[in-house]
C-alpha cells in the first residue's frame, strides 16, 4: 500500500479528529477504499479504454484488426445521418426537457402545498418512474395502438382517425418524446420538493402581506431559492435523456426511416443491428463527450450543496 | 368570507393541478390494470371497455410458466447479488470517505461518482465486445458487478450522509474502551446505520429489477433474461392475442416495486434522489 502519506484529515465542524486513531491506520484507507475502486475500474475504465482501442482500430463483426488511426471517427463525421440524428437527440432531450422540468416544478409546488392525502398524491405523482422505463415505454405502446387502444377510441371519437404514431417519424418522435417526459417528471419533482422545503417560510408570508400575488412570491422569493436546483436538474435530465436507449428500444427500435435513431440509439443499432463496431465505439465516443460536458456543467452548480 | 373558506379557495389551484396530472398519468396505469383482469376476447374489443365484464383471473394463470419464472428468480437473485455486492464494497468506502477525510479519499470518492455518470450504453457495447467470446457473458456474476458499479456512487454518496450522523464521540469512547477499529465499525457504527442499509437495499433492489439494457446486452442467452425482459418480449415476439398476457406481466412484474415503494416510502424517496442532484 502506498499512502504512507497521507496528509492529516482537515478539522471538521462536527469534530475533531479523533486522536485515538493509531497513525498506521492512516495506510489502511486503502484498503477501504480498494474494492470499489477495482469495480469501478473493471466496469467503466477498462470499456472506456477498450473503445477508445475499437474506435481507432477496423473491426470485422467482433474482430478487432489494424490500427487505422482516425479513420473511423472522421468516417462518423462524414456520415450524413449524423447531423439529423445530432439534431434528433437534441430535439428529443430539449423536448423531453421543456416538458418534464415545468411538469415537474408545477407537481412539486403544488405537492408542496398540499396538506391532506400528502402521500397519496405524492404517491400518485410518482407512479411513472416508479415503473421501469421497459414498463412506460411497452403500456403507452398498448395504450396508444392503432387498432383497439382507448386513443384511437378518443381520436375516433373526435374524428382525427386511429392515434398509428409508430408508423411515421414525426408523430413516433413525438411519442417517444413525450413518453420519455412522462416518465421523467417525477424525478425532476422530487428533486424539486426537496429545493422547496429549503424556502423560508417567513419570506412567502411577508410577501403575501405586502399583497404580492402568487406569481408575484414565485418569481421573487422561490425562485431565487431554487436556481441552482433548477440548473442541475435540467442537467439531470439532459443527461437521462442523452443516454436514453430503453424507451426508444423497446418503442420504435429507432424507427421508422430512422425517425427517432438518437445518438445512443446509433451506437446500439451500429454495434447490434450493423455489427460494425469500430463505428459504434466512435458513436460512443461522441456520446461520452457530450456527456463529460454535460457533468462539468452539473459538477459546477451541484458543488455548494455537496461535495 | 370566513377564513375555513378563504382555506379552500387557496387550495383549489393546487387540488386542480393534482386533478390534471392525475389525468395525464393515470389512464395507462388503469388501462393494463383493466386488460389484465379481462378475458383474451374483450382485451382487443373496440371500442374499448374499462371495466372488465366479466372479471377474470385467466391472464394471472396464463403467465404462470416456467419461462416466466425463471425470468422473476433470475431478476431476484441479480437484486439480492447486487445488494450484497454493492453493501460490502461501499459501506467501507462511505466510511472511509467520512472518518478519513484526505486528499485521496476526496479524489476516489469524485472519481467513483464521475464514472458512474459514463452513459450505460458506453459501458455495455464495450463490455459485450470485450467479454462476447468468454465465458463470463450469460453470468450472474458479470451482471451483478456491472449493476453494483453502476449504482455505487448514489450509495456512497447515501451512505456518507449517515455516517456524517454518528457523533465522532461515540467511536472515540469505545476506542478508549480498547476497540479495535474493526470492532468499532462493527459494534458502533454498523448497528446505528441499519436504516441506511436497508434503504440501500431497497433502492438498489428497484435499480436491479427495473432494469431493462444491461440483461439485453450481457444476457444473450433465453435462460439469463429478466423480468423487464419477459415485459418486453411479450410485444416483440408475441403472435396473435397476447395483451392480456402482456398487461397481466406488467403488474406482476411492477408489484414487488410498488410494495417496496409502499413500506419503503421515506427512504426510497432519499435514495433515489440522492443520485440526482447530489451525484
Amino acid at each position: 500500500m502506498s499512502a504512507t502519506t497521507v496528509e492529516a484529515p482537515p478539522a471538521r465542524p462536527g469534530g475533531r479528529v479523533p486522536e485515538v486513531r493509531p497513525p498506521r491506520e492512516r495506510r489502511h484507507v486503502w484498503a477501504y477504499l480498494l474494492p470499489v475502486c477495482v469495480v469501478s475500474t473493471l466496469v467503466f475504465v477498462v470499456p472506456l479504454l477498450f473503445t477508445i482501442w475499437t474506435a481507432t482500430h477496423d473491426t470485422k463483426y467482433y474482430e478487432i484488426g489494424a490500427f487505422n488511426g482516425l479513420s473511423t471517427i472522421s468516417a462518423m463525421f462524414a456520415d450524413d445521418r449524423l447531423l439529423s440524428q445530432v439534431l434528433i437527440t437534441l430535439g428529443f432531450a430539449g423536448g423531453a426537457l421543456v416538458i418534464a422540468l415545468p411538469l415537474g416544478l408545477l407537481s412539486a409546488i403544488a405537492l408542496n402545498r398540499v396538506r391532506r392525502l400528502k402521500r397519496t398524491v405524492r404517491s400518485l405523482f410518482l407512479l411513472p418512474w416508479l415503473m421501469s422505463q421497459a414498463t412506460a415505454g411497452t403500456i403507452w405502446l398498448w395504450f396508444l395502438n392503432p387498432n383497439f387502444g382507448p386513443a384511437t377510441d378518443l381520436t375516433n371519437r373526435l374524428g382525427l382517425g386511429s392515434t398509428d404514431v409508430f408508423s411515421s417519424p414525426g408523430p413516433a418522435f413525438l411519442a417517444i418524446t413525450l413518453i420519455t417526459a412522462w416518465w421523467s417528471y417525477p424525478q425532476a419533482m422530487l428533486l424539486f420538493l426537496g429545493a422547496l422545503q429549503t424556502v423560508p417560510v417567513e419570506l412567502k408570508e411577508s410577501m403575501q402581506v405586502d399583497g404580492g400575488n402568487a406569481w408575484q412570491t414565485f418569481r421573487n422569493v422561490t425562485l431565487p431559492f431554487i436556481r441552482n436546483t433548477v440548473v442541475s436538474v435540467a442537467v439531470v435530465l439532459l443527461m437521462l435523456y442523452v443516454q436514453m436507449v430503453t424507451i426508444i428500444l423497446v418503442t420504435t427500435r429507432g424507427g421508422p426511416l430512422g425517425g427517432t435513431e438518437t445518438l445512443a440509439m446509433r451506437t446500439y443499432n451500429q454495434m447490434f443491428v450493423g455489427y460494425d463496431m469500430s463505428g459504434a465505439a466512435a458513436s460512443a465516443l461522441l456520446l461520452f463527450v457530450i456527456n463529460v460536458v454535460l457533468t462539468l456543467v452539473a459538477v459546477r452548480f451541484r458543488r455548494r450543496e455537496t461535495l | 368570507m370566513t377564513s375555513r373558506a378563504m382555506t379552500a379557495v387557496r387550495a383549489l389551484p393546487v387540488w386542480l393541478t393534482t386533478l390534471i396530472l392525475a389525468v395525464l398519468v393515470l389512464p395507462p396505469v388503469a388501462w393494463i390494470l383493466s386488460t389484465s383482469l379481462k378475458r383474451d376476447a374483450d382485451t382487443v374489443a373496440f371500442p374499448p371497455r374499462w371495466i372488465p365484464d366479466p372479471f377474470s383471473s385467466a391472464q394471472y394463470s396464463g403467465i404462470y410458466t416456467t419461462t416466466n419464472l425463471r425470468f422473476f428468480s433470475n431478476s431476484l437473485i441479480l437484486a439480492i447479488g447486487s445488494i450484497a455486492l454493492a453493501l460490502l464494497i461501499c459501506v467501507p468506502a462511505a466510511y472511509a470517505a467520512t472518518r478519513f477525510r484526505s486528499r485521496i479519499t476526496e479524489t476516489v470518492m469524485t472519481l467513483v461518482i464521475v464514472l458512474a455518470m459514463v452513459p450505460g450504453i458506453v459501458v455495455f457495447i464495450a463490455l459485450y465486445a470485450m467479454l462476447v467470446g468468454t465465458s463470463l457473458i450469460n453470468t450472474y456474476p458479470l451482471l451483478i458487478v456491472v449493476y453494483t458499479a453502476m449504482i455505487s456512487g448514489q450509495v456512497i454518496l447515501f451512505l456518507r450522509s449517515f455516517f456524517e450522523g454518528i457523533p465522532l464521540e461515540l467511536e472515540e469512547a469505545a476506542a478508549l474502551d480498547g476497540c479495535g477499529r474493526r470492532q468499532i465499525v462493527m459494534k458502533v457504527v454498523l448497528p446505528l446505520i441499519r436504516p441506511g442499509i436497508a434503504a440501500v437495499a431497497v433502492f438498489v433492489f428497484v435499480f436491479v429489477w427495473n432494469d431493462f439494457l444491461v440483461a439485453t446486452v450481457l444476457s444473450t442467452s433465453e435462460d439469463m433474461k429478466t423480468v423487464q425482459n419477459g415485459i418486453v418480449r411479450y410485444i416483440t415476439t408475441g403472435y396473435g392475442n397476447f395483451w392480456g398476457l402482456f398487461a397481466a406481466f406488467v403488474v406482476v412484474g411492477f408489484a414487488p416495486v410498488l410494495a417496496a415503494f409502499a413500506i419503503f416510502q421515506r427512504w426510497f424517496v432519499a435514495g433515489m434522489t440522492s443520485g440526482g442532484v447530489k451525484g
